[in-house]
């Protein structure tokens, strides 16, 4: 009960903070004229509004969202608390293939995203079958990931500095500047279905928290359930990525903060990241371009400025690394 | 539930069981008892189906082992096993919930049949009292107790336990063996457990199935199969073999045969 009141508290407080950023920035209104003019469409400023600040909060949500319950099912499928898109290569791997999508074939832009997921694929193949020897080992998969992460970042900057178009800078570094209506629909249509996917995954991750021998004679088909779940994680950070670019640490927070809340059970912990995740990039976004205007600091930026710091505080605390 | 000529290898390893034939009697429980390496826990991870044979067949209701989907075997053996994780906050009610899951599918939510079936399970392992417990606060008893009543609320007529007593302490030990017993008499339920204690085989058991290098070497009721050569020929070992009137039957090693230097 108490946690169903969390994530109702969540849902207000990120309700909150969309309406904030909405009023926040080089043109101010007030929040009844906000809504209103929203509403009815009879205010000049908030039509700007509208056009400009609002498919970046949308797009900011939805990647959040998207990259905070990728974390999630990563951290299931792979029994490790460490495991994020961002850390382990998957985004990086996503952005690459968007990258190169972006200086061969310009025109498939509305496409990027399927091709992202191709590159987070291939990214989140690597981790598995360089880890997947030592049993999945916590450490090892992390270290994995970390090389491979390495190696597409550095593919990512060279082809980076051959285009330089903004389509190129979009997915290097990650603002939500000049976000539009056509990127709310991509992100919609790749990320909202996946993420309505993950809700239904919530029994087979519960059941990959024990053994697999166990999950294997409760019924569950193990090998059939990581790879749909891998799927899905990895759709997700692709789509995310290819729309908001390459945000690191959102899916190693916000699951981690989530279960100190709703505790371990995914049916509440998947809507509850994915809420958490949509208010933290929303505000890294919003503090991003409200601190220092009209200088504006990245979302990613911002993300790793608060992750770093959070990462070893975790490490610090002794964080169970179960699995082991 | 039989089992013909079963065999079993890891990749680039020698035979662990070779050609194994035997049957589970339906009813009764059933130990099996060996050295370590015997390949006694390899045996009942095939039976289980957590292994899948190299050769040969296990046969459950007149159906190969391999044919059963996951869900299907699930709702005719459960198993326990030596060691179990569960995640930090689970409540002892939730991980006997999770042995419902055999029955339902990706959109049902829990029913009354599943309701009463998770309450009767832990009625039977004296966990009522428990079940708003967090896992980690239990006992090793106690946890051990929980898995079983996960595995009870599965309803199989087949119930498996991988070296139950291994980590327990002695009393939790006897605790256990005797609510596997009464699990066998009270339920009906074919029981199949992997012990290393030869005594606590030879007292709770009804048939002992005696395992070295990948064969079974002596099957039958206990009293008639343990025996001074019996000892000798699977553990190396000169035991005294006695039956008393308090004690009952039980088993000493004595002397290892081969001393040491």
């Amino acid at each position: 009960m108490k946690k169903w009141v969390s994530l109702l508290a969540a849902l207000c407080l990120l309700v909150a903070m969309a309406l904030y950023s909405m009023m926040a920035g080089s043109i101010k209104v007030g929040l009844g004229e906000l809504v209103s003019g929203l509403l009815w469409g009879n205010n000049p400023q908030v039509d700007v509004i509208r056009d400009l600040r609002l498919p970046r909060v949308f797009v900011a949500m939805l990647c959040g969202a998207a990259l905070a319950v990728s974390g999630v099912l990563l951290q299931s499928v792979m029994r490790n608390p460490l495991a994020d898109a961002g850390v382990i290569g998957i985004s990086a791997g996503a952005g690459f293939a968007g990258l190169l999508v972006t200086a061969v074939f310009p025109a498939l832009f509305f496409y990027i995203p399927l091709f992202a997921v191709m590159g987070g694929l291939l990214a989140c193949f690597l981790v598995y079958l360089f880890s997947w020897k030592s049993g999945l080992q916590p450490l090892r998969l992390i270290l994995v990931g970390v090389a491979i992460n390495a190696a597409f970042t550095g593919f990512n900057h060279v082809l980076g500095s051959f285009g330089g178009s903004s389509a190129t800078s979009r997915i290097t570094s990650s603002t939500f500047h000049m976000k539009t209506w056509q990127d709310v629909e991509m992100i919609l249509l790749y990320g909202g279905i996946t993420l309505t996917l993950s809700f239904f995954l919530s029994t087979w991750c519960n059941m990959l928290a024990l053994q697999d021998r166990t999950a294997s004679n409760l019924g569950l088909n193990v090998m059939r359930a990581r790879i749909v779940i891998s799927l899905v994680a990895v759709m997700l950070a692709s789509a995310a990525t290819a729309v908001g670019g390459l945000i690191v640490f959102v899916g190693l927070l916000v699951p981690h903060i989530a279960r100190q809340f709703v505790g371990s059970d995914h049916k509440l912990l998947i809507p509850f990241s994915a809420v958490g995740g949509a208010l933290l990039i929303l505000f890294a976004d919003t503090a991003g371009r409200t601190l220092i205007a009209p200088i504006e600091i990245p979302a990613s930026v911002i993300m790793m400025m608060i992750g770093g710091p959070f990462l070893i505080f975790m490490l610090l605390k002794g964080d169970r690394v179960h699995g082991h | 539930m039989d089992i013909k000529q079963l065999q079993f290898h890891y990749k680039n390893s020698g035979a662990i069981i070779r050609s194994l034939s035997t049957s589970i009697s339906a009813g009764k429980v059933t130990t099996i008892l060996g050295p370590n390496g015997s390949g006694k826990s390899t045996l009942l991870s095939l039976l289980a189906k957590n292994l899948a044979p190299t050769a040969g067949q296990v046969i459950v209701n007149g159906r190969d082992l391999q044919q059963f989907s996951q869900k299907e075997l699930a709702r005719q053996i459960a198993v326990v096993h030596q060691q179990n994780e569960a995640p930090f906050d689970l409540t002892v009610e939730k991980l006997v919930e999770f042995g419902r899951l055999p029955y339902r599918h990706m959109f049902s939510f829990d029913n009354k049949e599943d309701a009463e079936a998770v309450e009767w399970a832990m009625a039977c392992t004296g966990l009522t009292s428990l079940k708003s417990k967090k896992m980690i606060e239990l006992s090793g008893g106690q946890k051990q107790r929980a898995w079983i009543a996960m595995a009870l609320a599965q309803k199989t007529n087949l119930l498996f336990l991988d070296e139950p007593t291994t980590y327990l302490d002695v009393y939790y030990q006897i605790e256990l063996l005797e609510l596997v017993r009464s699990l066998n008499e009270q339920l009906g339920l074919t029981i199949v457990m992997v012990l290393h204690d030869v005594n606590q085989a030879v007292r709770y058991s009804d048939e002992l199935k005696v395992m070295k290098e990948g064969q079974i070497v002596a099957e039958g009721e206990p009293k008639q199969i343990m025996t001074r050569e019996l000892m000798l020929r699977v553990y190396d070992v000169q035991a005294v073999i006695r039956e008393d009137a308090e004690a009952g039957f039980y088993v000493i090693p004595v002397a290892s045969t081969t001393p040491l230097g």
